[in-house]
């Protein structure tokens, strides 16, 4: 699958706060949160959907720079500013990706300002917590422990490159975009991945995708049923055998199920 | 230079199995399977004498700190171990080292607490500050790693305004909003007791201390010669911020064993310092840990020499060999253990001395003999160092007659 052609550009902001963004394809805008992970260009997700779409990536605050997350203090805040974003990039009623730790953002702005989005695709996305089948603790996980959380097959090139990466001695250098992601998701997430978006689901009444990894060791697939019964209009596709990057380690049945409901199809 | 006697008060029959059966002696070790109450109330009491022996011996300060959810440290409240040595000791300064201070809500309560200790004391007190390490503030107390020493810096402004300022005031922070703030009592210390800062090596924890003329005390517990590249970075952290090497402005811990000859102590320390190494150190690096407790900056300069610290802790065959080479405990006879102090003191310029005489299991007869031996044949060849420089991080509003709590009667 084609890697995805993404320029980034520099959004100001009126507050003074500028917002990096990639951009890439052509048509209706959809846009893509990423997850914990940061922005992966290489995602297969980018490549499909630019390929019928103007894909809109901006990288969370805090991923490139953590002073960008002084001013931003908690959930709220920072579903105000993607408003803000999308208020700069003239986004009014689009189509929203999102993953992990991106689909916690995608529903928290959907909740907060929900004629920015028109439809939503959140795939595995924290923000609720169960007793029953709590969310992994990613923060407290050993490196050697990611891969385990991430993939549902460790044997996947994905999965043997991060191990790969995780072996000798550490590239201090080359952990710092990692810290700094593992950071903004600590303020957001931490200790327990709930900040209240139970109580503001209710108000998501866009058609929104539920989709997750059946082997999901990070969030488990469970979940889809929690986000169902608290938003209105839903579907849900459970990809088996993927883990907690669906897009990475089952494309071919995750893409057709996003790209499907995008363009308003039916998904079972 | 001075000498401070510091308790862990460690869990001291945790089992021989310990790293096979659990991941970690902090925040997940099981405290119902582990933590015998009972056992608890000797263990205990048997600390405090040891605390209230050292008052006896003539240190200068005896040391509590504060921890949670662990076998390593069972105090996770100092204050109220302060409080009991409060009315049991006449002449050491009690040294609380101290409280982790995003951890209280309001912060305000530290400076009730403190102002308590001291008032109690005659003015005795030395108000420690500690962030706290990973596994209690942000793992066992939750507190978001992201933010939790911009948290840390307004509590400790807050509680010093409190201390300092003459009128009631209003603070308005970002952690902590309060309306009045007029807290009772006041210390007997005026403006405050001295502010210690225990810390682990970060960069900007020792020009914050130099910046504000608090006693900056590295806590390594791995011994002064690990402690060089630290101890060096703070000195010229004291350099940048222009103020003078006195090295009353530095503390640091170091355990020692006392013994008659160097064989003897082998025979005596060896298996309290392995109990301690192998047992009360064995912290899962996954709780040593969190993104955004370390800044980027520090991250960058002491990662690696933290990774190793913390892999070190975890190797499961420490000998007391390597533990006597690599210095992490001072043992052997008065001599060896003073000519190793003065060079402790000569490479760091350290006149705060922090000692653990006891760690791990070490039975109290043992405890007491080897706070005797370094009382009497220790203290005596190192007390005059640094004598020229004046010690302006000790109280000195104490009281000069104590009040004489009421003797023990009914029922003993």
């Amino acid at each position: 699958m084609a890697t995805a052609t993404f320029t980034d550009e520099i959004v100001s902001l009126p507050n003074g706060r500028s917002q990096v963004v990639f951009r890439g394809g052509a048509g209706d805008p959809v846009v893509y949160l990423h997850g914990g992970g940061g922005l992966v260009l290489e995602d297969p997700l980018l490549g499909a959907l630019e390929r019928t779409n103007e894909v809109i990536a901006p990288v969370a605050p805090g991923f490139i720079d953590l002073a960008d997350l002084e001013e931003i203090q908690d959930v709220h805040e920072l579903a105000m500013h993607y408003d803000d974003l999308f208020e700069a990039l003239g986004l009014e009623g689009v189509p929203v990706v999102g993953h992990s730790f991106g689909g916690m953002t995608g529903a928290e702005l959907a909740a907060h300002y929900p004629r920015r989005i028109s439809r939503l695709v959140l795939i595995a996305p924290v923000g609720l917590w169960n007793d029953s089948y709590p969310v992994a603790d990613l923060f407290a996980a050993l490196p050697t422990e990611l891969p385990g959380l991430l993939f549902a097959d460790t044997s996947h090139p994905a999965a043997q490159a991060m191990i790969a990466g995780g072996e000798g001695e550490p590239d201090i250098e080359a952990l710092m975009p990692l810290m700094r992601g593992l950071t903004t998701l600590a303020k957001f997430m931490w200790p327990i991945p709930d900040r209240g978006l139970s109580r503001r689901l209710w108000r998501i009444r866009v058609p929104t995708l539920l989709l997750w990894g059946g082997d999901d060791a990070l969030v488990p697939a469970r979940y889809a049923e929690d986000w169902g019964a608290a938003i209105a209009e839903t579907s849900t596709v459970i990809v088996e055998g993927a883990g907690h990057i669906p897009t990475v380690e089952s494309p071919e049945q995750t893409l057709a199920a996003i790209t499907g409901f995008l363009s308003g199809v039916a998904v079972s | 230079m001075k000498f401070h006697w510091f308790h862990l008060m460690p869990w001291p029959y945790l089992p021989d199995d310990m790293r096979e059966r659990y991941d970690s002696v902090y925040v997940t070790l099981p405290a119902k399977e582990i933590y015998d109450p009972v056992r608890g109330h000797d263990v205990y009491n048997e600390y405090l004498d040891e605390l209230e022996y050292a008052d006896q011996m003539g240190f200068d300060g005896i040391c509590v700190n504060e921890h949670h959810q662990n076998g390593y440290g069972t105090m996770p409240s100092p204050n109220i171990m302060a409080a009991t040595l409060a009315r049991r000791t006449r002449t050491a300064k009690l040294v609380v080292m101290g409280n982790s201070v995003a951890l209280y809500n309001p912060p305000i309560r530290v400076a009730e607490e403190m102002a308590m200790l001291d008032v109690i004391s005659g003015g005795r007190l030395i108000a420690g500050f500690p962030v706290g390490t990973p596994m209690d503030t942000v793992y066992c107390y939750g507190q978001n790693p992201a933010t939790l020493r911009e948290k840390y810096y307004e509590g400790v402004d807050l509680i010093l305004k409190a201390w300092r300022s003459d009128e009631m005031f209003s603070f308005n922070g970002k952690y902590t909003q309060l309306r009045y703030v007029n807290p009772w009592p006041r210390p007997i210390q005026q403006p405050h007791p001295p502010v210690w800062i225990p810390g682990g090596g970060s960069v900007e924890t020792g020009e914050w201390c130099a910046r504000n003329d608090f006693l900056y005390a590295y806590l390594s517990f791995f011994g002064y010669q690990m402690a060089r590249k630290t101890m060096d970075m703070y000195w010229e952290a004291v350099d940048r911020v222009g103020v003078d090497h006195n090295p009353y402005r530095a503390g640091f811990v170091q355990f020692v064993g006392v013994a008659d000859s160097d064989a003897e102590a082998e025979k005596l320390y060896s298996e309290a310092g392995l109990y301690f190494h192998n047992r009360c150190f064995y912290i899962s690096p996954r709780y040593f840990q969190a993104p955004g407790y370390l800044s980027i900056e520090t991250m960058l300069k002491g990662m690696k020499s933290q990774m190793k610290a913390a892999a070190e802790m975890q190797a499961p065959d420490l000998t007391w060999k390597q533990i006597i080479e690599r210095g992490y405990i001072i043992a052997g006879s008065p001599d060896t253990v003073a000519d190793q102090l003065t060079e402790l003191a000569d490479t760091l310029n350290v006149g705060h001395l922090m000692v653990m005489l006891h760690y791990g299991n070490m039975p109290k007869e043992t405890v007491l003999h080897n706070t005797e031996l370094f009382a009497t044949k220790v203290m005596p060849k190192l007390r005059d160092k640094f004598s020229d420089w004046e010690d302006r991080w000790w109280p000195t509003d104490t009281l000069s007659e104590l009040a004489t709590p009421a003797p023990l009667t009914v029922g003993v």
